[in-house]
């Protein structure tokens, strides 16, 4: 053990905090060196005195004056339901959270169900080029083709998006006996 | 109507408390509207946050306000009190920020403070009386030898001494208040103590 390593334990040796070993080791340190062991007394001694400083106590008015103080004061107990935490935020807090939340779910049902149009849906997902506006507008491809092509993509846009409703197909089915 | 529920209160801390709560239940009580633990718990601690911001500001009046403030503080925001950490260790940090934003005015205006009341006003407790009078004035002499030393610490060291060594709070509530990790507060204490010894060591 040397000098630094010697000042650094001697508040845990004072208040008897140092492991069997530590504490027989800085026990041996102190044998060999007589100026660190006055250095502990002395040490010591004063946290005696610190402890044993004469405590201040409040003026005699301080109670009055601190009543005066709260009876001064803009503070209303009625307002403490303003002030109570809500699941550990302030009220205000509190607000923006459930604010955010709800943000939050707007957002995930769009993303969810983008849209019940199925036009809107269409223009959204179908690129200029395959605009069924464009496509008929073009002079240089097949006219048929495009309008198959549109006519396809409205069926199946039309067929998601009415999922829930039934089509009677019962007329357009023929059994082979008939 | 407010006024008279408010002196009432001021009576009724002169008396003698009968509580047996801990610090932790009156805080407790007292959010849920008892205003007898607040009374309570401004006797608790009125004196102990007296003599810790004192050694800060090093001025009588000025830490009595500092002190009445921090109880201000307390009953107006009762609510923001946890029971996660120790009522001791919340009150302290209040004192300390509030003698700290003292301190930053005091070195921002550098002029004098001047109370709201006149020094003729205040009554103060006259520290215990000594039989002897010379052995008075060599305790007078130690006391101001140590204040002393204490104030040339630096304002990191100051603190942890004063909350270990004269408040005798514990490691871990220092750490909490100070808001610096245990080992560091242990290395501080440490330090200050034997800054104290060096500026104390001719004190026999």
């Amino acid at each position: 053990m040397n000098r630094y390593q010697f000042e650094d334990l001697i508040s845990e040796y004072i208040e008897n905090q140092l492991s069997l070993s530590k504490r027989k080791e800085f026990e041996a340190y102190l044998k060999k060196n007589p100026d660190s062991e006055e250095l502990v007394y002395s040490i010591k001694d004063n946290i005696k005195k610190l402890n044993k400083m004469p405590q201040l106590t409040t003026s005699s008015t301080f109670n009055e004056r601190l009543m005066e103080s709260v009876g001064k004061s803009n503070y209303n107990p009625n307002e403490d339901k303003l002030n109570k935490i809500i699941f550990g935020f302030t009220p205000a807090y509190a607000s923006l959270m459930m604010g955010l939340v709800v943000a939050f779910i707007f957002i995930s049902v769009q993303l969810i169900n983008p849209s019940s149009d199925p036009q809107q849906f269409q223009s959204e997902y179908l690129t200029d080029e395959q605009s069924p506006r464009n496509v008929s507008n073009s002079n240089n491809i097949d006219n048929n083709q495009n309008q198959d092509l549109v006519e396809a993509i409205d069926d199946s846009i039309k067929a998601d998006s009415s999922i829930q409703i039934k089509r009677d197909f019962s007329n357009k089915i023929q059994f082979v006996n008939d | 109507m407010k006024q008279s529920s408010y002196s009432s209160l001021a009576v009724s801390l002169d008396k003698k408390s009968t509580f047996l709560y801990t610090d932790e239940q009156l805080i407790g009580r007292f959010q849920a509207g008892d205003e007898r633990a607040y009374v309570e718990l401004v006797n608790r601690y009125k004196d102990r946050l007296l003599n810790f911001v004192f050694q800060f500001l090093g001025d009588m009046e000025q830490a009595e306000d500092v002190v009445q403030d921090t109880m201000l503080r307390l009953y107006e925001k009762k609510h923001y009190y946890k029971e996660i950490a120790k009522f001791s260790t919340w009150i302290y940090t209040i004192a300390r920020n509030l003698a700290n934003t003292e301190l930053r005015k005091r070195k921002r205006r550098k002029t004098t403070y001047l109370s709201h009341m006149s020094k003729d006003e205040r009554q103060y407790e006259i520290p215990a009386v000594q039989d002897n009078v010379d052995q008075s004035l060599h305790n007078e002499f130690i006391q101001d030898r140590i204040k002393s030393a204490i104030s040339k610490l630096p304002e990191h060291y100051k603190m942890v001494i004063i909350l270990r060594d004269i408040q005798e709070l514990s490691y871990d509530d220092i750490s909490n208040i100070v808001g610096v990790p245990l080992g560091t507060i242990k290395s501080r204490i440490n330090r200050a103590r034997l800054q104290l010894q060096a500026d104390l060591q001719d004190l026999k």
